[in-house]
């Protein structure tokens, strides 16, 4: 079973996530900020990271980049999730290190499209 | 000459003495020269008198030889102080008798013959000889000589006389001339030292008194006139002056205010971009704030949606639909004035890129299939022969079109939706036009009026038949005058609308180029493009067996290939060459392809080179969302690289061709499959 680590705030969004994710199948790790979503990554060693980008303590672009400059973590994929739908956003989750980008409110076919994607890149390589 | 540098008044004393001295001279020596000439001849004929008597006295004495008588009378001379001279002579020329004064010798001078009767001047004296008769017969010659002492003694007198008369009138004259000379020269004088006085004080008020009416005087009057008019001139120059001086001050005070004015503008307009900025940001927060409980509604009923129709609770599954429509709903409003506010921050940037036009007009057709299939409406789709390729916002462009068919879908009942694409050519420019028609409500002329404008549906009715925010059409303008495009609309009630769009072939950013936008139509779209490298590809891979594989392919292929190790190389020499397009690998060490990517689309100046993928990550959908045009998986087929690498050649050099000279049409089919409705769009021959 593939783990996901889910870093997100607000805490809707968080159990909604969480409940589709596991209806298809995934095994579900959740962080409320981004220092328990860094040292749950860690811990957990989750197979794909679906990053909030405006959280509490730590924001997912300094998340992102301490996962990326770490050797033991820059492997796992990241998507990055915001509800900016700036341009500026995405370049700045492209320079964070994050492997893919979604927009708030996510379109769960499109997210879980990009899961598998991902997940499977990284079996190959 | 002296004379002409002596001051006037000299010259005046001195002609007037001159002159008066001349004629008392003159006419005192004539006067002197007449005198003595009338004098002497009285004294000739005073002589001539006495030869008489004395000849008459001493015939009779002559006649007896008597010489003592004769010599008698001869003395009585003695009263007779010029006589010198008296001699009486025999008829036979010899001396009878004689008187000399002073001595009783002879003098040193006789005449040397004895002549008729008659007088003569001799030697400075004057000389008479009478003959003396008796009764009628000659008996001897009388000889008288004067020295004439009375004449010469008058003449002294008289010259004496007249050196001092000259003198003294010499004097009288010099005394009147010089009391008379300042009537010309007073007048003169003072005509110079107003003038004088006049240029060393710069005074034009002073006048010069005229004191006659004669020539100095007039020039006297004509000194002043010219005086008041240089007065008056200079009256007008310094009030002039003054003029200007205020003009001046007032024009500094001018400046003054303008700056100050400037300056509080500047203010204002940073307040106001202040203003705007925080309004960005508001928005974003605020989107960002209310897309977050969307996030969770439209979520949720998703999600129950699923459970529901897996428990087989079916009657349910339409409400959670309807939740999901309507927060669908919410967040379209909400990414339209999203839109509206970057808009109108300057915010939106053009993302040029050079796509397949009828590939987005297929993805469209496709998306809103299921709202045309709402209402019962049909889509038709018309794409000219020559329509191929295009350089644009495909974001902006796409959104352009699912707006307004749409909206064709929306107004339109049971009825149909035909695009029309076509490429034209106006003034000298290309242009893609995009017609959508509908036969559905149409627009009045009223509604038409500010049919684009913001918040303004045709009419408030309609929102509330037929839902939307009235934003659509507002946001699609602003798109298409972003890409310096046209849209227009033909309708009348009930007949159905047709909407259409006209973009520029070869859309230029704004921001890249401002130069060709404001003389558009006259400047081909592709200008600034046709400057740069036109035969350049730029391969970055740090493979160099790719690199060399790549370099040697291409240049079989009448390309110049540039090659770069790394991604910051690429970045570099892509700046430096701007070369037709870039072949870009993603796994390289330290900048990967996509940061190269990112950052070539960032850069104005680069963002319109297309970029293909040559990559062994097979994430085409994140390359095509990053910029990239195309996206090739390794080992690369030679073949595509070779249509593509060429397409864009084509496609810059903007002769367009199609190797399908036969009209297309698309028709779309409905799948049965109502769970994805699908749509496929098939490419068929139309005839």
């Amino acid at each position: 079973m593939q783990k996901i680590l889910l870093v997100e705030d607000n805490e809707m969004n968080r159990d909604m996530l969480s409940r589709r994710l596991q209806r298809r199948g995934y095994c579900v790790v959740t962080a409320e900020d981004g220092e328990k979503g860094l040292s749950l990554a860690r811990s957990e060693a989750p197979d794909l990271i679906l990053m909030d980008i405006s959280l509490p303590v730590m924001d997912g672009w300094e998340v992102t980049r301490l996962l990326k400059a770490n050797l033991s973590t820059r492997h796992i994929p990241i998507i990055a999730l915001t509800a900016h739908a700036m341009v500026s956003d995405r370049q700045k989750a492209i320079e964070a290190g994050c492997d893919e980008y979604d927009t708030k409110p996510v379109d769960f076919g499109r997210l879980s499209e990009k899961i598998e994607n991902l997940i499977l890149e990284k079996k190959l390589s | 000459m002296i004379l002409q540098n002596l001051s006037i008044k000299r010259k005046l004393t001195l002609i007037t003495m001159l002159t008066s001295s001349m004629a008392l001279i003159l006419s005192s020596a004539s006067f002197l020269i007449y005198d003595l000439v009338s004098f002497r001849h009285l004294l000739t004929q005073d002589l001539m008198t006495q030869a008489e008597i004395i000849g008459y006295n001493s015939a009779g004495a002559m006649e007896f030889k008597d010489e003592p008588a004769a010599t008698a009378t001869l003395s009585a001379l003695t009263a007779k102080e010029d006589i010198v001279t008296a001699v009486l002579y025999r008829p036979d020329g010899k001396i009878f008798a004689y008187y000399f004064r002073g001595s009783a010798a002879l003098p040193p001078y006789l005449p040397s013959r004895l002549q008729g009767k008659g007088y003569l001047f001799e030697r400075g004296y004057l000389e008479v000889f009478h003959d003396v008769t008796l009764n009628g017969e000659r008996v001897g010659t009388l000889f008288l000589q004067s020295d004439m002492r009375q004449w010469s003694m008058r003449a002294r007198r008289y010259a004496g006389i007249l050196i001092i008369f000259v003198l003294v009138s010499g004097l009288f004259a010099f005394f009147v001339s010089s009391k008379l000379q300042g009537l010309i020269s007073n007048p003169i004088l003072h005509l110079e030292d107003t003038m004088r006085m006049v240029s060393a004080n710069k005074n034009y008020a002073v006048r010069a008194v005229k004191s006659y009416g004669d020539e100095i005087g007039r020039l006297i009057d004509g000194f002043n006139t010219m005086l008041a008019e240089i007065q008056q001139r200079d009256t007008a120059l310094q009030s002039t002056n003054g003029e200007l001086k205020t003009r001046t001050q007032e024009l500094e005070e001018e400046i003054f205010h303008r700056k100050q004015t400037q300056e509080e503008l500047l203010n204002a307009k940073h307040a106001a971009e202040e203003a705007n900025r925080a309004k960005s940001t508001f928005l974003a927060n605020m989107s960002h704030e209310l897309r977050t409980p969307l996030n969770a509604i439209i979520g949720y009923s998703e999600m129950l949606e699923e459970e529901t129709r897996d428990s087989g609770k079916i009657e349910n599954v339409q409400d959670l639909r309807k939740i999901q429509s309507a927060g669908k709903h919410l967040l379209s409003l909400i990414n339209d004035v999203l839109d509206l506010s970057k808009i109108e921050a300057g915010k939106m940037v053009l993302h040029l890129e050079t796509f397949e036009v009828s590939q987005v007009i297929e993805e469209m057709v496709t998306t809103l299939q299921p709202a045309a299939a709402k209402n019962g409406n049909s889509i038709h789709v018309h794409l000219d022969d020559n329509v191929n390729m295009m350089r644009a916002d495909i974001t902006k462009v796409r959104q352009i079109l699912f707006n307004l068919l749409s909206n064709a879908c929306k107004f339109t009942d049971h009825g149909t939706v035909s695009v029309n694409v076509e490429q034209i050519k106006v003034e000298d420019r290309d242009w893609i036009q995009f017609q959508v028609r509908d036969n559905g409500i149409g627009i009045s002329a009223k509604q038409k009026e500010n049919l684009f404008q913001e918040f303004a549906q045709a009419d408030a009715s309609i929102a509330r038949r037929y839902g939307g925010t009235g934003l659509g059409l507002a946001i699609t303008h602003r798109f298409v005058q972003l890409m310096r495009g046209h849209i227009w609309v033909e309708s009348e009630v009930g007949q159905g609308a047709a909407f259409t769009v006209r973009l520029p072939a070869q859309v230029v950013s704004e921001t890249a180029d401002p130069a060709p936008s404001e003389s558009a139509g006259k400047v081909p779209a592709v200008s600034a493009e046709t400057k740069t490298n036109m035969e350049t590809i730029l391969v970055i891979d740090d493979d160099p067996s790719v690199r060399d594989l790549m370099s040697r392919f291409l240049t079989r292929l009448d390309f110049h290939v540039v090659a770069a190790a790394n991604g910051e190389e690429g970045i570099r020499l892509a700046k430096q060459i701007h070369p037709l397009l870039i072949t870009l690998d993603v796994v390289m060490p330290e900048c990967d392809g996509w940061t190269v990517l990112n950052r070539l689309k960032s850069d104005s100046k680069l963002a319109k080179i297309p970029v293909i993928m040559v990559t062994v990550v097979d994430n085409e959908a994140m390359g095509l969302d990053l910029g990239a045009s195309n996206y090739l998986i390794k080992p690369v087929d030679r073949e595509r690289l070779a249509v593509l690498v060429e397409k864009h050649r084509v496609s810059r050099s903007s002769t367009i061709t199609d190797d399908n000279p036969v009209p297309l049409s698309y028709v779309v089919d409905r799948q049965a499959d109502g769970k994805t409705a699908r749509t496929r769009v098939s490419r068929t021959r139309r005839n």
